[in-house]
């Protein structure tokens, strides 16, 4: 069945390539091109303090669709990932160099909202995190600090929300109980709930099944299936089955270097560069 | 690692009993005996040359003026060593009947449970001298334009008949009412001699006399009361009292207002001790109740004593 | 084998312990044989009586402590309106926006705040605050429950903002990010998410501030103007129950009925520092709950 599944993306992946009309290209970007990659990075090489983290790394993820980036620990997945919410501002010290654009727009300018970034680039980390608050109020918050204030309107949100996360008949009758009471996988649906309810157009998802039991792992796994028709997601993973099962496109990194980035299902078979090969055939983790 | 943590809390325990034990030292009498070298040095021309220690202690009023009088004595007799401390007529009566000074300041007459207390301490009758005179100034805000008043009057405002400047011949603005807590000897005289009722529950308390001059120079509604010694402030001034409406309204501040007894509201000072005094003791009272003595009693702000005052002194000093 | 030493440590440290024990006990001890006469001869009803305080009475003394414990509650809520606010605000500054440097600039003058002795802030209250209050309120004398309320809300900051900022820093960091990623601002999520989750510990430093200032004595004594009357606002002067039994204690005739009186004050006061604490305590053990 998961065969059957990565068959039909490549398939959707190649009408995608031939609809668009204009190839991959090493020229001076035109506008046109922006259009059509919903993230773009460009020779982003960054740094905690003095000691570099990413070296030169390009990538462009299109619209919709899962990318999965894999690599062994501590290969800077992880902080590339928070790169494209600036999450990176939270820790002192840090500095970038290189572009990187989001639906065409550049986010590293002194004029970036970056609150408003937040909210179109999502997030969900690799412990659930919920707040010490019931479950309505969890999703409710990122409608509630934009200004929202009407309940029916909330309620709907919350609602959908849960919906869209698989979610919602598990709590439809138990909105007003504490989050924290749910099981791990529980919770980590949640959390995904209330990235929805804010309505971005990305997903970030750092290892978000590596704390969750095998079962939940699945339902989060078929859930993300469901999701990318509607949102771009970028998941990054320690397990490369998981990757293998659930993405369109992969970027292997090692060292801070992205080694190769490619259609998941010739990265997986027909890996371009040694290194890859090396990492996919498990010699070394 | 483990010995010198050990040993450090040892070291802090072992000071800390140190410091519990020097604390603890017991009453005069017994500290008098240390000094002795100092015996042996000096030629033997007076009678009295022994080492000895003097703790005085109690009325606010009188710490001033018995400190410069034990200053005196002492710059005259430097084999006396004598301390003066405050803290309030009742503080001074009970330390007096613990054993812990020697010689209680009060500006009241000790009562009756107190000395009973004494008695049953020492075995011993309490002594008492008056080595001073104090007149108690009625305070008010150097801007009150009120500058006299009759007993009765400070009485009436005193137990909160009287509320308003004005209705006694001052500005419209409301008395605000300073004096001490009930336990001070300041507080028990005013009580009997002026108010001759319930103090207004109203009065402000401050916890010492000086606090009290303090509150009526902050505020222009204030009236306090206070020994004569501490009236002599930028701020304050004391009203001329009339023993009543038809006598005439005396200044506090003119000596002969107050050693002549026209000025209405005086008080004897009083020193308690228990036993009849003795040795530098005796020495040092004597000295209190002489002319330099009173002299230093007129310069500090209070008054000399009477001759009713020096019969009531011979039980004691005879 | 435990070496001499081990054992003499753990023997001297087991004596430390019993001995705060010891102490505490020693202090019930004096309190209430010295409260018990005055409760025998009283009994508790002239204590709560509808009159004054008034142990020195011209005609017969009267010993109600009822205008004392208002006076108490008075300064202490005045001062936790004043601290709790300020004192938070102070710790989630230090928690969450302070840089390094100007955390250590602002955390050592928190501490000589809290090192000020209590009568130098008394002697400020008096000397200056009180004529000011009076200028700003035009009363007649500031020396009031609001002199007080300030003073001792001040020395109640450094504990409440030593306390709560450790309750916010406590709150796990994975909520603030969770909070960011939403969209959320620096200070919605301080507002919204860090101190509410950190609710319980920071109640728990308004309450030890609280017992901090039920018991705070010369500070008070010197600046309320200790009027024994039920005070007629926050602006009228009052008695708390600390400053009334210091102001008599001094020079108040030993085993005498008001000396016995002052005791009885003082039991109170120490029960009603005890249920303080003890519901600090409590709270503090408890887990952070769910909050709106």
């Amino acid at each position: 069945m998961k065969m059957m599944q990565t068959n039909s993306n490549v398939t959707l992946e190649e009408t995608r390539v031939q609809e668009d009309p204009k190839p991959e290209s090493t020229k001076l970007e035109t506008d046109v091109e922006n259009e059509y990659c919903e993230v773009k990075v460009e020779n982003l090489n960054f740094f905690y303090g003095s000691v570099q983290a990413l070296f030169n790394v390009t990538i462009k993820v299109q619209e919709k669709g899962v990318a999965a980036l894999i690599g062994p620990s501590g290969c800077g997945k992880s902080t590339f990932l928070r790169v494209l919410n600036r999450m990176n501002d939270l820790i002192p010290g840090t500095r970038l160099e290189g572009k990187v654009s989001i639906h065409g727009e550049n986010i590293y300018t002194p004029n970036t909202d970056v609150v408003n970034l937040r909210k179109k680039v999502g997030m969900v980390f690799q412990h659930p995190n919920p707040f010490p608050k019931s479950i309505f109020d969890n999703i409710a918050y990122g409608p509630r600090i934009d200004g929202l204030k009407d309940k029916i309107m909330l309620s709907e949100i919350v609602e959908t929300s849960l919906q869209g996360a698989a979610l919602w008949n598990e709590v439809k009758d138990r909105l007003n109980e504490p989050a924290l009471a749910l099981s791990g996988g529980q919770q980590q649906r949640l959390c995904i709930a209330r990235a929805l309810a804010v309505k971005p157009r990305i997903l970030l998802m750092d290892e978000p099944t590596s704390a969750i039991d095998p079962i939940a792992t699945q339902k989060i796994e078929d859930l993300i299936r469901d999701l990318c028709a509607n949102y771009t997601i970028i998941i990054v993973t320690h397990n490369m089955q998981q990757a293998a099962r659930i993405s369109d496109h992969t970027g292997f990194f090692l060292q801070g270097e992205m080694v190769e980035w490619g259609k998941t299902s010739s990265l997986f078979t027909n890996p371009e560069d040694q290194r890859t090969e090396d990492y996919i055939t498990g010699r070394f983790g | 690692m483990n010995q010198k943590r050990w040993l450090t809390v040892l070291g802090v325990l072992l000071l800390a009993a140190v410091m519990i034990a020097a604390g603890c030292g017991g009453p005069a009498e017994e500290q008098a005996g240390e000094p002795v070298e100092e015996a042996e040095e000096t030629n033997g021309e007076e009678a009295v040359q022994e080492p000895a220690s003097i703790m005085l202690g109690g009325s606010d009023s009188e710490v001033n003026v018995v400190a410069r009088l034990a200053e005196e004595y002492m710059n005259d007799n430097p084999h006396v060593s004598i301390a003066v401390t405050g803290g309030g007529s009742g503080v001074g009566i009970s330390s007096l009947i613990d054993g812990n000074i020697d010689v209680a300041n009060s500006s009241r007459p000790m009562k009756d449970e107190e000395m009973d207390a004494l008695r049953d301490n020492h075995g011993e009758e309490p002594y008492a001298v008056r080595f001073a005179v104090d007149g108690v100034a009625v305070l008010v805000n150097d801007a009150n334009s009120v500058e006299t008043l009759t007993v009765d009057q400070v009485g009436a405002i005193y137990r909160g008949e009287i509320t308003n400047w004005s209705e006694v011949g001052g500005d419209d603005r409301e008395i605000t009412l300073y004096g001490r807590q009930s336990t001070s000897g300041t507080y028990v005289f005013f009580m009997e001699l002026v108010v001759q009722g319930e103090y207004s529950e109203r009065k402000r308390n401050m916890a010492g006399t000086s606090d009290i001059v303090e509150a009526v120079i902050g505020d222009a509604g204030g009236i306090g009361y206070a020994a004569i010694g501490y009236a002599d402030e930028d701020g304050v001034k004391a009203l001329d009292i009339a023993a009543d409406q038809d006598s005439e309204a005396y200044d506090p501040t003119v000596l002969e207002n107050v050693t002549s007894g026209n000025y209405p509201l005086t008080r004897p000072l009083y020193q308690y001790m228990a036993g009849k005094p003795e040795g530098a003791q005796l020495d040092y009272l004597l000295f209190e109740v002489s002319e330099p003595g009173q002299g230093i009693v007129l310069e500090e702000g209070f008054y000399p004593i009477t001759e009713a005052d020096r019969e009531f002194n011979k039980n004691a000093l005879q | 084998m435990v070496s001499i030493t081990e054992k003499a440590m753990r023997a001297i440290f087991i004596f430390c312990g019993l001995a705060i024990i010891l102490f505490l006990v020693g202090i019930l001890y004096i309190l209430l044989s010295n409260s018990m006469p005055g409760l025998i001869e009283l009994g508790l009803g002239p204590f709560f009586a509808a009159d004054r305080w008034n142990p020195g009475a011209y005609g017969e003394p009267t010993y109600s402590l009822l205008n004392m414990i208002y006076g108490t509650l008075k300064v202490t809520l005045g001062a936790l309106i004043f601290a709790v606010p300020v004192g938070v605000s102070a710790a989630a500054y230090l928690a969450e926006i302070a840089s390094p440097w100007e955390r250590e600039f602002f955390k050592p003058i928190v501490e000589v705040l809290a090192g000020v002795p209590s009568v130098v802030l008394g002697f400020f209250g008096l000397v200056v605050l009180a004529p000011l209050i009076a200028r700003v309120f035009n009363l007649n004398s500031g020396l009031t429950a609001f002199n007080g309320a300030i003073l001792v809300g001040i020395m109640a900051l450094p504990t409440i903002i030593t306390l709560a900022e450790d309750a916010i820093t406590a709150v796990p960091k994975e909520y603030r990010h969770a909070s960011l990623a939403l969209g959320g601002t620096r200070w919605q999520t301080i507002w919204k998410i860090t101190i509410p989750a950190a609710f319980s510990g920071i109640t728990a430093s308004a309450m030890l501030g609280m017992g901090r200032a039920i018991g705070e004595t010369m500070t008070v004594l010197m600046v309320t103007g200790n009027m024994v009357a039920r005070p007629e606002s926050f602006l009228d002067s009052v008695r708390t129950l600390s400053a009334g039994i210091a102001i008599d204690i001094g020079d108040v005739v030993f085993n005498s009925t008001h000396f016995h009186a002052l005791f009885v004050a003082g039991l109170l006061l120490f029960l009603i520092t005890f249920a303080v604490n003890l519901l600090a305590d409590i709270l503090i053990q408890r887990k952070p709950e769910v909050s709106k």
